[in-house]
């Protein structure tokens, strides 16, 4: 079997760096339809629930502009991540100070455990290194957000 | 100093492996060895060898929840704290232990 890569837990199509997202509630929703459109999550609402649930047992913002929200769910046919991106400030629970600006979101079924969970933790391991999160900021294209997720812990 | 830990966060997707990377990254930059274990969703990996650990001045427990093989650090130095600390400001928390554990000594 090939060697599996960020590439194959991140698609194109779930990344997008100009949410219309205004809060907290609407930046899940549009991460979570990203993921429904792509056939990732089987029910929308299933979803978001677990990720209401990850939320309320410790703040995902991790300080610096980001926040890494996660469903662990039974609704995930696919475990694989959505980066999502507003252009203006979100107010988000965090471990840091202030809002985010920059999601990463992780979603994985609570029953997975091959090699594409392996993969998660590489994103949430690069998402370590501050160079990689200031050009995560500035990137315009779907393929470069991927490109960088991919660079690091190969 | 010689470091040995375990993260684990709720989860055990994220927040786990970047405390590692983290503690890691910091304990490297400050001089210091170290090894973290991961207690994940997907199980227990870069476990720990009874040698690391008998060798190890400090054992750091960056975790969230509870955690395997604790049993393992009978009679060590344990310093426990949540992933959020290991992740937020792993440089500040190292050293402080450091000082903590020579002020001991």
């Amino acid at each position: 079997m090939a060697e599996l890569s960020i590439a194959d837990i991140i698609d194109a199509s779930c990344v997008n760096l100009h949410m219309k997202a205004s809060t907290k509630d609407e930046v899940i929703r549009e991460m979570a339809d990203m993921f429904y459109k792509a056939g990732n999550i089987s029910s929308l609402e299933e979803f978001i629930q677990d990720v209401y649930l990850r939320e309320s047992e410790g703040a995902t913002g991790l300080g610096d502009r980001v926040a890494i929200p996660h469903g662990k769910s039974n609704a995930v046919v696919k475990t694989s991540v959505a980066v999502g991106r507003c252009d203006c400030d979100i107010e988000w629970e965090t471990i840091g100070e202030g809002p985010s600006r920059l999601f990463i979101m992780f979603a994985v079924n609570s029953r997975d455990k091959s090699k594409l969970v392996s993969l998660l933790a590489e994103v949430a391991v690069a998402l370590c290194d501050e160079e990689t999160v200031k050009a995560l900021f500035l990137c315009e294209h779907a393929s470069e957000v991927i490109a960088l997720l991919n660079k690091e812990g190969r | 100093m010689k470091i040995v830990g375990i993260a684990a966060c709720t989860a055990g997707i994220a927040h786990t492996y970047m405390a590692r990377e983290k503690l890691m990254r910091a304990a490297e930059k400050l001089g210091h060895t170290a090894r973290i274990e991961t207690q994940g969703t997907i199980g227990i990996e870069n476990e720990l060898t009874a040698q690391e650990i008998a060798e190890a001045d400090v054992v750091i427990l960056a975790v969230d929840v509870k955690v395997s093989g604790e049993g393992r650090f009978k009679g060590k130095t344990v310093v426990r704290v949540g992933t959020a600390a290991a992740i937020k400001n792993p440089l500040e928390l190292l050293v402080k232990i450091e000082k903590a554990i020579n002020a001991n000594q």
